[in-house]
């Protein structure tokens, strides 16, 4: 029984990490139509931004989760006006080109900020230098440690944070009227250039803040470390519906759950055969995903 | 998928290239002129720490024997492609060194990179001397070209299973991640061990690249295995070893030579590496008179040997003796005079073929990890 609990448990710590990823896909998709294979980068990108505050600044911040706290902070303001910035230079000026265009640019972006880190900061993996404390929980036999729940308390905080966000406030309103029909929103006065530019600085901010759990969390960072992450976070948003929020984040868990049974009971190597297959399943049975009826509205 | 989609173009255009271009070039540069050697060696992607420690190897190798006055009175000089770790890029950069015209190619890192280019180089009629890869995979296809410089999985599983028993493990778990080089050395051991009455408790094959391991640290902790041996490279073995401490495993840990990198150690953090097992061939550290060649290589390139620079220094010398035995930089004579090479030192020890051109005598020694970085286990 206690294996169950485990595995229920690590399915929800990739899950949450894959859900802050997941949710910039989700929402830059829901507000432009665009697949932003870039997103796994800026995931990359938080992660490498964290490194260099704590590289800078290790003496002073100390350890433990306050010091993570603020490390993160600043690293998502730094991929958030990333995010910005590479909307502006690479998605807008093509905002009315072909669908085809936008994906290959956001490709090229993808590879310009790899290789752009690879060079800046050397193709070797470093190394975060932050502990988040080092007990566990004993959960009925199942091991969560410390480090894990305080991961997985700051990706709900912030998953709770942008829901709220999204539903209750003006900004979060003109973001849903933008998905809707941009065109009537231009009409109605709706600065739709600048909310799009938010939505990016939030999704981008999002993932910045996983790069920096993930740092903090497994220790290793490498410039590559966002590719496999981006896949994984599409599909987790396809399996959610993707453009929906709260569909991306219960895809996420979903996904982290199916990765973590699927590997239990055929062996690690089936990992990604698992969470690509689902992808494939999806894509033909209920391409809209688990909560995707407003997808099927809009077509 | 944005990566395959590149690097496909480029392998296409490369291959184009191969057609026309392979082969015209050496009948031209069979007795003079200098002798060019290829090397492919990862300079990006996941094992691009380790090119330069080739690159820088072999060209100190070079700049010795041309200061000496090179081979026959013909210098010697050195080409490098990159191989990313990555088949197409590797075939795409072979390709590249056959329209470049070199007569031996003394590259080769990963298993799974170096195995495409090894056909392209013997149409080419080009010999290989591989330095580091070291998968049995490699000379499967028996090509004539090919040899091993390194020592193959089948003398690194052996060497592993017999520490292994001499340790007194109860249960090994063996962990590879998917690659050639991992599994092959997985697959020799689980033999190896069965065969000397060890158990194994359980194989498990993650997929390198990312960063969450729980999947096969949870098997290891249920199959209560004693020794983990991981067959991958280090960038996710420190992070093995990492999650497996974290989740209270208690047993002890082996890596194989695709591990050792002090890397790992950083990653896995210095408390949980303590005590960690390696089977290595030599490094500058535990071969004799490796610390005055450290200090050359130095002084020479600004940072020390890393992994692979005595093998990729080798490369090179044992293509020279190729070539200054058989008076020529054609294949075929190249190929007959590395068959006969017999007692030619090298960092491993003395330097002999076996008829399937792999060495006589592996080398493998244990190492453990000893404060931040690899001492031989005594």
């Amino acid at each position: 029984m206690n294996h169950f609990i485990q595995l229920v448990l690590d399915g929800l710590f990739v899950g949450s990490f894959y859900a802050l990823v997941a949710l910039g896909y989700s929402m830059v998709y829901g507000i432009i139509k665009l697949l932003n294979f870039a997103h796994g980068d800026i995931y990359m990108l938080g992660a490498f931004a964290g490194f260099t505050v704590l590289s800078v600044a290790a003496g002073a911040l100390g350890s433990g989760i306050a010091a993570l706290v603020v490390v993160m902070l600043i690293a998502m303001v730094a991929t958030g006006s990333l995010g910005i910035v590479l909307e502006r230079v690479a998605y807008r000026p093509l905002r009315n080109a072909p669908r085809l265009s936008v994906l290959i640019t956001a490709i090229g972006a993808s590879f310009a900020l790899e290789y752009g880190v690879a060079v800046a900061f050397g193709p070797n993996p470093e190394v975060y230098t932050l502990e988040v404390g080092n007990g566990a929980l004993n959960i009925a036999g199942a091991r969560l440690s410390d480090a894990q729940l305080a991961m997985m308390v700051i990706a709900v905080a912030l998953m709770v944070a942008l829901d709220t966000l999204v539903r209750k406030t003006r900004s979060g309103r003109a973001m849903r009227a933008i998905a809707q029909d941009p065109k009537a929103c231009l009409l109605m006065g709706i600065k739709v250039d600048n909310v799009i530019s938010r939505t990016f600085f939030i999704g981008s901010a999002l993932a910045g803040a996983a790069g920096v759990m993930a740092g903090a969390y497994y220790g290793k960072i490498d410039f590559l470390m966002g590719f496999i992450i981006g896949l994984k976070a599409f599909t987790a948003a396809v399996i959610g519906g993707i453009g929906n929020l709260r569909g991306a984040m219960l895809g996420a868990i979903v996904l982290g759950l199916l990765e973590s049974f699927g590997v239990a009971f055929f062996g690690s190597e089936w990992r990604d055969v698992f969470a690509f297959g689902f992808l494939i399943l999806f894509l033909t049975v209920r391409p809209t995903g688990l909560l995707g009826e407003r997808v099927t509205e809009r077509v | 998928m944005a990566t395959t989609v590149v690097v496909l173009g480029l392998s296409l255009t490369a291959c184009g290239g191969n057609l026309t271009s392979g082969g015209s070039t050496d009948s031209d540069s069979g007795t003079k002129g200098t002798i060019k050697l290829g090397m492919l060696t990862p300079l990006s992607g996941s094992s691009a720490a380790i090119g330069p420690n080739m690159r820088h190897g072999a060209q100190l190798s070079v700049d010795e024997i041309n200061a000496k006055g090179g081979v026959d009175g013909r210098k010697l000089e050195l080409t490098v492609e990159d191989e990313a770790c990555d088949p197409k890029t590797a075939a795409a950069g072979a390709a590249k060194l056959v329209s470049a015209g070199i007569d031996i190619s003394v590259g080769g890192y990963c298993s799974s990179a170096t195995l495409p280019t090894l056909s392209i180089f013997n149409k080419a009629n080009i010999p290989v001397i591989i330095p580091v890869a070291n998968s049995t995979d490699l000379v499967a296809q028996k090509l004539p070209n090919v040899f091993l410089i390194n020592g193959t999985g089948i003398q690194q599983a052996q060497a592993a299973s017999q520490f292994l028993k001499d340790q007194g493990a109860t249960g090994v778990a063996l962990l590879d991640d998917n690659t050639s080089y991992s599994t092959d050395i997985a697959k020799r051991t689980e033999q190896d061990l069965k065969s000397l009455g060890v158990k194994v408790a359980g194989h498990q094959s993650v997929t390198a690249g990312e960063s969450d391991y729980s999947g096969a640290v949870n098997a290891v902790i249920r199959a209560k295995a004693d020794f983990v041996y991981w067959t991958g490279y280090y960038q996710e073995g420190g992070l093995i070893i990492k999650q497996l401490k974290a989740a209270g495993y208690q047993g002890k840990f082996m890596v194989a030579d695709g591990s050792v990198d002090p890397k790992l150690i950083e990653i896995a953090g210095q408390r949980n590496a303590q005590g960690v097992f390696a089977t290595m061939t030599q490094t500058p550290q535990t071969v004799p008179g490796g610390a005055a060649w450290a200090k050359k290589y130095k002084a020479k390139f600004g940072s020390a040997p890393g992994p692979y620079s005595t093998q990729a220094y080798d490369a090179v010398r044992v293509a020279a003796e190729a070539v200054r035995e058989s008076g020529s930089t054609d294949g075929q004579a190249v190929i007959k005079a590395l068959e006969a090479i017999d007692d030619f030192e090298i960092f491993s020890g003395s330097l002999k073929f076996t008829s399937e051109h792999t060495l006589i005598e592996g080398g493998f020694h244990i190492l453990v990890v000893k404060g931040n970085g690899f001492t031989l286990n005594k």
